[in-house]
């Protein structure tokens, strides 16, 4: 325990700490969202293009959100474009889209001699949490928030039947827009702290547990906001207890709570 | 008297299959009118289109007023974590309208009330049998205050006395100048409601009127 206080003495822990419990609960916020509406592999896709982004970057010296913010954006339009357009042909377009963006970037990476970025990319580092990266997160986590207060209502509607929400005048492709360039926000800011292979886990499997144990929409919004901020400090202290990579962590808290969730409700 | 919707022929493709082929009608405030027609007729892709839910491959679609439409099948997940309120307010938003009011929650409430499913607000839909369902979709559609009501098979699935429940909230809404125009496949749905225009279709084109 007393390790555990210590290490909060080291800014680089609180930095991470902070930057990602804010990014954790707006992840698992969405993360209802993209699992009720089977959009899952968006925040997969997203993160595999964010990942031969960073890759890019460190092979060509410039700074890495110069290359991951843009393209993870313009990746999640097209994203949003193919899928509404196409239906089911958008996930097999999204599995391969990025599982070559995944190859391009280790390929990126070995040939320019920057392999030695490659696991912290993959797998997260708090080390690689700036000042800025903090800075960052709070101003995105604050967007992300304030947006899906206000568009709560809106969301719900979309999320629970599209074709209602037209009849009703709404214009439900908008929408779907504003949820994926949030989703792209969250992947940008927390790529570097958990890892592009790992990021997805933090937007889908707190959802998931919460929908399990919550009633209702609005239960399971805080549920999943809840388990994915205990998640993620549980984890995060784990990672350094175990020294493993952080990221690894907070998914492994993250499916333990859903299997013991699974558990105790199948006792019931 | 208002003209709530004209529909001039109307030709409604799926791909190279015509399931509507020159369809025109028209429904006036405090006008019912049934399409009637056997499976397959093109019903439920005439009340589709009508709530602009399927392009017209030619033709023209003018409607005026607020519309609700309760699809035959509710296509999401019936595993959707949501309580019937929930889901029944969703019926007071509009273009332009974020926030509900307190008179939207008292209107979902009455609207559950006098479909008789106010005990089950709090519950889960999950948890509802299919003809509780459909009373949320109904009262999702009537609490949004509509002008023109499109329903497609709205008996189906319910009791009889929930039938009669539907009709005496139908009357109700005909008085209150709503046009109602209800797709069902069997007539007899009708026999409760003596006023009101009945259009038959057969093969995407109308065949009695
Ligand atoms: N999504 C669809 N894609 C292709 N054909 C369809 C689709 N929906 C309906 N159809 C066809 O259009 C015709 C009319 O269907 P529909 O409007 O559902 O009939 P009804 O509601 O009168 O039973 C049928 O031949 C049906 O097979
Ligand atoms: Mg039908």
């Amino acid at each position: 325990m007393n390790e555990v206080i210590d290490l909060l003495s080291y800014p680089f822990v609180y930095r991470a700490l902070i930057a990602g419990s804010l990014i954790s609960v707006c992840a698992s916020v969405l993360g209802v969202i993209l699992v009720l509406k089977h959009y899952s592999l968006i925040g997969h896709g997203l993160s595999e293009i964010g990942f031969a982004s960073l890759s890019l970057s460190s092979a060509l010296k410039i700074p890495a959100m110069y290359v991951a913010a843009p393209s993870v954006f313009i990746a999640s339009f097209v994203i949003m474009f193919v899928s509404r357009k196409y239906k089911t042909a958008g996930d097999i377009a999204i599995a391969a889209a990025s599982s070559s963006a995944l190859a391009a970037g280790i390929a990126v990476s070995s040939l320019t001699g920057t392999a030695s970025n490659m696991s912290s990319y993959l797998f997260g580092s708090v080390l690689a949490v700036t000042e800025n990266d903090l800075l960052l997160s709070v101003i995105l986590s604050f967007i992300v928030i304030s947006v899906f207060i206000v568009l709560y209502n809106r969301l719900f509607l979309i999320t629970y039947n599209e074709d209602y929400a037209r009849s009703l005048g709404i214009n439900t492709a908008f929408y779907q827009l504003i949820i994926s360039v949030l989703t792209a926000m969250i992947v940008v800011a927390g790529m570097k702290l958990t890892g592009t292979l790992l990021i997805s886990g933090v937007i889908i499997l707190p959802a998931v547990t919460a929908k399990i144990i919550a009633s209702g929409f609005r239960s399971l919004v805080i549920m999943s906001g809840i388990i994915s901020f205990i998640a993620f400090v549980f984890g995060l202290i784990a990672s350094f207890i175990f020294n493993i990579p952080a990221g690894a962590g907070v998914i492994l808290m993250n499916t333990m709570i859903l299997i013991i969730a699974r558990v105790v409700r199948l006792k019931k | 008297m208002t003209e709530r919707l004209r529909l001039s022929n109307a030709v409604i493709k799926y791909g190279d299959v015509t399931a509507v082929n020159g369809v025109s009608m028209t429904a006036n405030e405090g006008e019912m009118i049934f399409i009637t027609g056997s499976n397959g007729s093109g019903k439920s892709t005439l009340i589709k289109a009508i709530a602009g839910l399927l392009p017209l491959s030619s033709g023209s679609l003018e409607r005026t007023g607020k519309m609700s439409y309760v699809p035959q099948y509710e296509d999401a997940d019936r595993d959707f974590p949501a309580r019937a309120f929930e889901i029944v307010i969703t019926g007071t938003q509009r273009h332009g309208k974020l926030f509900y009011t307190h008179d939207d929650t008292e209107r979902a409430l009455t609207a559950m009330k006098e479909l008789g499913i106010y005990d089950l607000a709090d519950k889960e839909i999950r948890t509802l049998s299919g003809g509780q369902l459909r009373r949320v979709f109904l009262a999702r559609a009537i609490c949004g205050n509509p002008e023109l009501l499109l329903l497609d098979e709205p008996c189906a699935g319910l009791d009889a006395q929930s039938h009669e429940v539907l009709f005496n909230v139908i009357r109700n809404i005909l008085s209150g100048g709503c046009a109602v125009v209800m797709v069902t496949h069997d007539i007899s749905d009708i026999d409760g409601i003596s006023e009101g225009r009945i259009i038959k279709i057969s093969g995407g084109r109308i065949s009695i009127q």
